[in-house]
């Protein structure tokens, strides 16, 4: 803070320094004007120009050159500052005019800056604080997998050294937080409001309205049908079965339909797996009825009204059926199929 | 003493109305308004208050700190008279008084003013973190990124230049020109939304060219923040006793007992 009063005054001060007030008002003027300057005392070379002018760029290189070497004149190990101070010193010597001494404040205020850091390093080094090593432990801390080096160098380039794991931050804040007296913040347990405004949402609603407003009328039709088609083709072809089934039970109501027999189409194995899907629903449905003959096979047998309520509810039995086109061939030979017993349904009708 | 009757008489009535605020100071808080009466302007004003309108002003005011800590920022004095206090303004220190006893006593937080030039007000937990205490539901990774900021400027002595956080973070995987998949642009991050949080202070460094800037803790991190915990969080992670960094065990310890007392305001 002090730095800063200082160098606002310092090239007033510095300039007129007492000895040559009247050079302050022409200080900024051309070289020429000097010559006309009747407040002097000094000696020809003062009022040479190109005198001047090197002793001023000199003073411009040397701040620049400290400006440049920054880090280097850090470095507690060199006494380039010194250096430097010593070499305005010398250069002060022939310092005459405002503009110069102007220079040589501007270089203090450099030099001074650099005194700050350089004593500032001075406490830090007092307790050997590296932050490079710092970070080295933060990266530790985290998790950091060093092994894993060449992956990540091709995706991210020359920096990465070693794989970081995604929850790495949340892992050092959730130890970094017993630092913290952070107030939990507050908020609404159902959600009920919330402080940032949905915004998108109603944007792409009403972008969205515009264009399908015409699709719209054509879709709920359309879509419907879809569904409807869909759930039809299953009602209808439960219903074909049941169809079937109950005709074959006419035909002979005394002997047993073998339940295999009636769902496997030895043509073709998704038909069977297809059929054994749609009778299931009969069973479930209580419009027929499983159950093993004298040799323990299975058999299916339709319902009718009131034998189909009695059966709804007294058994409760689930079974699943499993096959596999192996099984599904040996029970074509075990019960020497020929024939499917439900014709597929779109040969009659397409 | 009518007046003490009407004002406990009052409170009843708005406890049902509000809940939140006025259900949390207990009986005897209205014994300690009236035995202290910090002006005669404040007393004028709450003569003329219609009944448990100070207790519906101090939920008001309760709600308001709560809504707005969310985002982390300082909650100014100017902001909670323009939008709740209203024209019941003269009312202030009282409602400010009572708002702080109930963030005490029903929420445990401590209501701090962190400026007193701007009147500037701040949320913190007035129970200490523990490491037995169950985790709280989230942990905010931006935790982590001002422990490593404010440690930085910490063991800095108080002040660190950008270029030394840029590159210590640089080292933790975070480049301030790119997006950062935890925490976006971390430049903004710092210097704006952390400062403005009052995490951090972002200074330009005076007679720099060109222009530079440097980190130090901003007031919220000085209430928030405890120095001997970052300490020994440090001593941890360099497996190093805290003590042998002389300097700053010293200054975290001295200022810890320091701190000045959150008090809730006063005027």
């Amino acid at each position: 803070m002090n730095r800063s009063r200082g160098e606002e005054e310092a090239p007033r001060q510095n300039g007129s320094a007492g000895r040559k007030k009247g050079e302050q008002q022409h200080s900024e003027d051309d070289e020429a004007v000097h010559h006309f300057d009747p407040a002097d005392d000094m000696q020809d070379d003062d009022n040479d120009p190109s005198r001047r002018r090197e002793i001023r760029s000199k003073y411009r290189d040397l701040i620049s050159s400290v400006q440049q070497n920054r880090e280097d004149m850090l470095n507690p190990t060199n006494n380039k500052l010194t250096e430097v101070l010593e070499e305005a010193n010398k250069l002060f010597k022939d310092v005459r005019q405002a503009r110069e001494a102007a220079l040589d404040a501007q270089l203090l205020v450099v030099a001074s800056d650099l005194g700050k850091e350089k004593a500032s390093q001075m406490f830090s080094e007092g307790a050997s604080f590296d932050p490079s090593a710092f970070a080295e432990h933060v990266l530790s801390f985290m998790g950091l997998n060093r092994l894993e080096v060449e992956e990540e160098e091709q995706q991210n380039g020359e920096t990465a050294e070693g794989y970081l794991p995604p929850d790495a931050w949340h892992r050092l804040a959730s130890r970094a937080q017993l630092c913290f007296r952070t107030a939990p913040s507050f908020h609404y347990m159902m959600g009920s409001f919330y402080a940032e405004p949905p915004p998108p949402k109603q944007r792409t609603e009403r972008q969205r309205k515009a264009p399908t407003k015409e699709a719209q009328r054509i879709m709920p039709t359309q879509l419907k049908k879809m569904e409807e088609s869909h759930q039809e083709a299953t009602e209808k072809e439960v219903e074909r079965i049941l169809g079937y089934l109950k005709s074959y039970y006419q035909d002979d109501p005394t002997s047993d339909i073998s339940y295999y027999e009636f769902v496997i189409d030895p043509k073709s194995f998704s038909r069977t797996v297809e059929n054994i899907f749609h009778t299931s629903f009969l069973i479930r449905d209580g419009l027929a009825r499983l159950y093993l003959d004298a040799d323990k096979l299975p058999c299916i047998v339709p319902l009718e009204g009131e034998e189909n309520e009695a059966g709804g509810s007294a058994a409760c039995n689930q079974c699943i059926i499993s096959i596999s086109p192996k099984t599904w061939r040996e029970l074509i030979d075990a019960f020497e199929i020929t024939d499917t017993m439900i014709q597929p349904p779109n040969a009659p009708t397409e | 003493m009518a007046q003490r009757k009407r004002l406990s008489g009052a409170q009843t009535s708005s406890q049902a109305k509000r809940p939140s605020g006025s259900q949390a100071a207990p009986e005897d808080e209205d014994d300690q308004t009236f035995t202290l009466p910090s002006s005669s302007q404040v007393l004028r004003g709450m003569e003329s208050l219609a009944p448990g309108q100070l207790e519906q002003k101090t939920a008001e005011v309760v709600q308001y700190f709560l809504v707005k800590d969310q985002k982390k920022f300082a909650i100014r004095r100017a902001d909670i008279v323009k939008h709740v206090l209203k024209e019941q303004r003269n009312i202030y220190p009282e409602v400010m008084r009572r708002a702080a006893a109930t963030f005490q006593q029903v929420f445990g937080l401590k209501l701090v003013e962190i400026e007193q030039k701007n009147h500037l007000y701040i949320l913190i937990n007035s129970l200490e973190p523990s490491a037995a205490a169950p985790p709280s539901s989230s942990t905010n990774p931006k935790t982590g990124l001002l422990f490593v900021v404010l440690g930085l400027i910490f063991m800095k002595g108080g002040v660190a230049r950008e270029n030394v956080v840029w590159s210590t973070l640089k080292k933790l995987r975070i480049d301030p020109r790119e997006k950062h998949e935890e925490f976006g642009d971390v430049r903004k991050l710092l210097t704006e939304e952390f400062v403005r949080q009052r995490y951090l202070e972002y200074i330009r460094i005076p007679h720099t060219d060109p222009v530079e800037f440097e980190f130090g803790w901003g007031q919220r991190a000085e209430y928030e923040v405890s120095k001997p915990r970052i300490l020994s969080f440090m001593g941890e992670l360099h497996q190093q006793d805290p003590q042998t960094w002389s300097q700053q065990y010293r200054e975290a310890h001295s200022s810890s007992s320091s701190t000045p007392s959150p008090s809730p305001s006063q005027r």
